[in-house]
This record gives C-alpha cells, sequence and structure tokens, in this order.
C-alpha cells in the first residue's frame, strides 16, 4: 500500500493524509485540508462525490468533499454534531487522518453544461454545492447564467464568507443572494427563509438547472417553490445524507428503497426522488 | 455415478479435515449450527447431517460475526495502518441445505457485483467449497421453493449430496468439487442408487407477484398491522442466512487500536441514527417495513431475486411469532384497491 494514494486493493482500508489547514467557517463549522503524507491528494474526486474520513481511533465519518484543488489538496467543511465531528473539531494541523473513497455518483457536470445554473443552499448544505459552484467557474465557459441563493440562521453562520462576499460576485454573469433567517445588527442584506427569498427573486425556468441541499425543511418548502414556478423535476436536482459505514453498497444501512445512497446517489434529479419511497 | 455409503461418512469427514478446515452441522448443546469437524466430541455432539436445518445458518464461514479489518497506531498526530488480514485457509461447509446454498449466491451478489468488490468476503469465498445436501422432504418451516430455490438441486454447490438410503448420491458440479472427489478417493464407490421423490411442502407462501405489489404498498397501512407485535429484537436476522448488514467499529487501547466489522440489524434504532438526531427509521413499524420490503422488494429489484430463501429459521426464532410466510400471504391478498 502506498503512503498517500488510497489503497484501491481493498476498498475498505483508508489510506493516511495530513491536515495542512483548519479555518473556522462558523462557530460550528470548520474546513479541513488534507494531503497526502509527502504531497498529493489520495483520490481524485467529482464535484458532489463523497469521502470517509477516520480520526483514530475515535471514528470514521461521511462527508461531502467540497472541493479538491488540483493535486494540492482535498477540502471537507465539517459541522460541528456528534461524536467524531466534536473530536474533529478539537484536531490542529499536522493531524494525520484516514481517508478512503471517492465515493458515490457526483452531479452531473456533464449534463448541465450549457445550462443556466441556479444553486440554492441552506446552512451547510452550502459544502455538497461549493465543489459544484467552483467547478462552474473553473469551466466558466460550459455553463450559462450563475445564481446562488443561500442563506442561515445568522451572519455567524454563513459559511465560506469570503467567497460568498468577495470572489464570487466578482465571477462573469454571477449573481448571489444571501438571506438570514432573523434582523441583527449590522446586516443590512436581506433578512427570511430561503423558500421564500427564492420566490421574491423568482429565477425563470427557462434552460435552468437548480441544485439544492439544505436542512431537510428547508429542502421541502424549496421544492415546493421551484415546483410552483415552473421547474419540471428533470431541472431540479439534490443530494442526500444517510447514515453510512462502508461507503460501497454493501453494509445495508443507507437505502431508500432499494438505492443505496453511498453508491448509487448522493445526487439525484427530484424525478428520480419521486421513484423511491418516502425516506429521504 | 458415485456413492458415498454411510457407513463411510466419518472417515469421509476425516479425509476431507485433513486439507481443510470442514465446517459440519452438529448439535452442541442447546445449540446446532455449523462447528469445524475437528472439534468434534463424541458422545455429547450429535452430527445432524439427516436432520433439516440447524439453529444457525453457515453464513459464518463465509461473512464471520466479528472480522479484524487493519490494525493501527495512533501516536500525537501521527498514524499508522497495518493490512492485517491473511487470508483464510480452505473451507468445507459440508451439507448445507439448498436455502443456505442460495443464501450466499445472494452474500455472492451483495460482496461481490455492484461496483466494488469486498476484498475481505472475496478472500473467504474463494476458498470455501461448498457440498449441498438436497433435500426431499421439507419441514415444518421450509418454505424455499416458494423462494424459487429448488431443494433437490441446490445452486452454488461444488458437489451435491443425495441422501439414497444407506447411501449419498456423490455429484460433484464443479472443479472445486472434483478436488474433493479426488481426495475421498476409494471412499467413493460407482454403484447406482436412486433419490428420493419431492414430497409437498406444508407451508404455503404464494411469492408471486408480491416484489411487484409491494411497490404500491409503501405507505399501506398494513405495515402497522403486520409490525404490531414486533419487538425489534434482531433475533431474525441473526439466524438468517441471508442477512448481511454489518457495522464498522473501532477497538483501541493506548495508541494501538483495530477497526472490525461485525452484524448489525436493521431492526435496531441506532442502525441509521443520523449524528445530529434525524433518523430516517426512527420507530418499530418503519424498520420492520424495511426489513420485509427489503427481503421481498428491493433486493429483487437490485439483484433480480428475494433476499429469503425460505429456510424458516425466523419463524423458529421469533419470540413474538411472526412468520413471514404469513406476511407474505397477508401482502399477497391485501386489497389495495380499497385504500386510499
Amino acid at each position: 500500500m502506498s503512503e498517500h494514494k488510497c489503497n484501491c486493493e481493498n476498498p475498505l482500508v483508508p489510506g493516511i493524509v495530513e491536515v495542512i489547514d483548519i479555518k473556522d467557517e462558523t462557530p460550528d463549522v470548520k474546513s479541513f485540508f488534507v494531503r497526502g503524507i509527502g504531497g498529493g491528494v489520495p483520490f481524485d474526486v467529482m464535484p458532489g462525490q463523497l469521502g470517509m474520513v477516520s480520526l483514530l481511533p475515535v471514528g470514521e465519518g461521511m462527508y461531502s468533499v467540497s472541493w479538491q484543488e488540483e493535486q494540492e489538496y482535498l477540502h471537507f467543511a465539517i459541522k460541528r454534531v456528534g461524536l467524531m465531528t466534536n473530536e474533529m473539531h478539537r484536531i490542529e494541523v499536522g493531524q494525520q487522518l484516514g481517508v478512503r473513497g471517492p465515493y458515490g455518483n457526483g452531479f452531473p457536470v456533464e449534463e448541465c453544461k450549457g445550462k443556466d445554473m441556479l444553486f440554492i443552499a441552506g446552512g451547510i448544505g452550502l459544502a455538497p454545492l461549493r465543489s459544484f459552484i467552483k467547478y462552474c467557474f473553473k469551466h466558466r465557459q460550459d455553463y450559462g447564467k450563475i445564481q446562488i441563493i443561500y442563506g442561515s440562521r445568522s451572519y455567524a453562520d454563513l459559511c465560506f464568507k469570503d467567497e460568498l462576499f468577495e470572489e464570487w460576485p466578482q465571477e462573469k454573469d454571477t449573481e448571489v443572494y444571501i438571506t438570514i433567517d432573523n434582523p441583527e445588527e449590522g446586516w443590512d442584506g436581506h433578512v427570511g427563509f430561503v423558500p421564500a427569498y427564492l420566490e421574491e427573486i423568482n429565477p425563470a425556468a427557462e434552460g435552468k438547472i437548480a441544485v439544492v441541499c439544505g436542512p431537510p425543511v428547508m429542502i421541502k418548502f424549496v421544492l415546493e417553490s421551484l415546483e410552483k414556478m415552473g421547474y419540471t423535476d428533470e431541472q431540479v436536482i439534490s443530494t442526500l445524507e444517510m447514515r453510512m459505514k462502508c461507503g460501497i453498497g454493501k453494509c445495508g444501512r443507507c437505502n431508500v428503497g432499494s438505492e443505496y445512497i453511498c453508491l448509487d446517489g448522493p445526487v439525484f434529479t427530484l424525478a428520480q426522488l419521486k421513484q423511491l419511497p418516502p425516506e429521504w | 455415478m458415485q456413492i458415498l455409503s454411510k457407513s463411510k461418512l466419518e472417515e469421509a469427514l476425516n479425509q476431507l479435515g485433513k486439507n481443510a478446515e470442514l465446517f459440519v452441522p452438529l448439535a452442541r448443546g442447546e445449540e446446532s449450527g455449523f462447528y469445524p469437524w475437528s472439534s468434534y466430541q463424541a458422545g455429547s455432539d450429535r452430527l445432524m447431517l439427516d436432520a433439516l436445518n440447524v439453529l444457525l445458518p453457515p453464513k459464518s464461514v463465509v461473512f464471520p460475526q466479528t472480522e479484524r479489518m487493519y490494525s493501527f497506531t495512533s501516536t500525537g498526530p501521527a498514524v499508522e495502518i497495518k493490512e492485517t488480514f491473511e487470508s483464510p485457509q480452505p473451507r468445507i461447509i459440508f451439507g448445507l441445505r439448498a436455502c443456505d446454498a442460495a443464501a450466499i449466491a445472494c452474500f455472492d451478489d451483495v460482496f461481490l457485483t455492484m461496483g466494488f468488490i469486498d476484498s475481505f468476503y472475496q478472500a473467504r469465498r474463494d476458498n470455501t467449497t461448498i457440498v449441498a445436501h438436497a433435500c426431499y422432504e421439507p419441514g415444518a418451516n421450509c418454505f424455499c421453493e416458494a423462494m424459487g430455490v429448488d431443494p433437490t438441486e441446490p445452486v452454488n454447490a461444488d458437489v451435491i449430496i443425495r441422501d439414497a438410503g444407506e447411501v449419498y448420491i456423490w455429484e460433484s458440479k464443479s472443479s472445486k468439487g472434483e478436488k474433493l472427489t479426488a481426495a475421498l478417493g476409494s471412499l467413493l464407490e460407482n454403484k447406482e442408487a436412486a433419490a428420493p421423490g419431492l414430497k409437498p411442502f406444508q407451508q404455503q407462501a404464494n411469492y408471486e407477484g408480491v416484489a411487484e405489489k409491494l411497490k404500491g404498498m409503501f405507505e399501506d397501512p398494513i405495515w402497522e398491522q403486520l409490525a404490531a407485535t414486533c419487538q425489534t429484537c434482531g433475533i431474525c436476522t441473526y439466524v438468517c442466512p441471508s442477512c448481511y448488514c454489518f457495522d464498522i467499529q473501532v477497538k483501541s487501547w493506548g495508541e494501538e487500536g483495530y477497526r472490525f466489522r461485525c452484524y448489525d440489524s436493521c431492526m435496531y434504532s441506532e442502525y441509521t441514527q443520523m449524528a445530529g438526531g434525524h433518523n430516517p427509521r426512527g420507530n418499530e413499524r418503519e424498520r420492520f417495513r424495511n426489513r420485509f420490503l427489503h427481503k421481498l422488494q428491493f433486493f429483487s429489484e437490485r439483484y433480480g431475486k428475494p433476499l429469503c430463501t425460505g429456510c424458516g429459521r425466523c419463524i423458529v426464532a421469533c419470540p413474538a411469532g411472526i412468520n413471514i410466510v404469513e406476511i407474505i400471504n397477508n401482502i399477497k391478498e391485501a386489497d389495495t384497491s380499497v385504500r386510499a
């Protein structure tokens, strides 16, 4: 087994990476930048694909890869919600982790070429979408207009602030709309929930693909809004989350109907989701 | 035709046990299952070859209840992973029935197809030879035929043995089987013998069309009624020859530890419990429904056959008397047209 590449002989055995940088995104979200021991990335990922991160001996957890920067690093943005993520938030630069992957289908970047892109996210839901957003910017000529609608509970809870407020609005033919749930001092931007803001902005459905990720309740209302606005089920894409252990469609737990989220997902069109039992 | 005289059975088992770890159905105390022939204690153990199913299926031979995946050391920020898995010795499962052989075929579908190959399983499976024992007299809880399993022609077998009174008819089905034939040498004789005809099943499960029908029954009120007595104890998954769901956990002491996998059960709430609190199958009815849909619909959609081979062990083991044959028949007979 090589030192820094994933062990392709046995998909359940992780390779070792090193944390090269950690950044506070919000009070409960941190970004972790990892690379192989001696350089390189442990594996190549497409936007929306997953990586299984091991913090030994604590645990192993599946996270969307928020970005792969060439052969330099993988970026995971991880919210503190449980045992494993609590411990992840206590590690320091230089910590070595196990990582295996890539898992899952990822976003349909090819099929979306030539389309206008509408990204709608809430809270940590921006983490998986970010890889697709950055991919569109990297291949800017392949995609049409880009609109990003993002909301969080408060200003402090907005992830990736540098990109949201500085970098992305500078990109060609790009609009970034940001909202927070409640008014607060010093915030002169939009206040309100994402679904209402979406209807206010009312981006035309024609020629567009909407990519949605966020808390389940936000997704539910956003899907209703999109339908009202004339988006077909084929024009709407989401990425799902379930508890996972193996990542390779064997251990059983992440099924929705006969589909395994780790293998057949996590990305589905709304048309595909409507074929599945409503357990997502 | 080759036959093995029943009077030479022990000698044959001794012979096969020389070159491989040989698992045979034994009754041991209050338990019965597939145990190493080398551990057989004449007097206290009973060879159960001519009984039907023993209490526990042979799945642990190819898929152990716990299995170390790799060990690690974690020293300050540094981590080292050591692959410790070694390919197992050649193994033989001797005398499993068609239902259990078909269940291993389900494992093969799960672990060896659909994108990723599970290396741990593959190593054990490649080194395992299956001697299946054809059935002609279904037991009180047997319903394999209804699930598409022919009890007289076990699939996935390297050798099929058939009870013909004083002798077993020995039929090699693969190159792995030929090796056993060669190992037995003159213990096998060339003689004619006739297997009996298949007697009727006592359990009548009507699975035909059920997988298709279930597609429209996810929200059907029938689940409330079917799941009412289930205690979600998980014994059905433990005794099931085709249940394969597993967990991955860590055992550590100081700077050292190992990661292992072990049987899990979809009947437990932690199985799908997510960090942060959300659980897509948080209540008993949802877990019960998922288990039976997995067995009767989802697996069939994914792999083209149900994940139940009709062995009947869960019927015997369930403390609440839940009977999968009745569940299949209830679903089959449910009138869904009158429901909203």
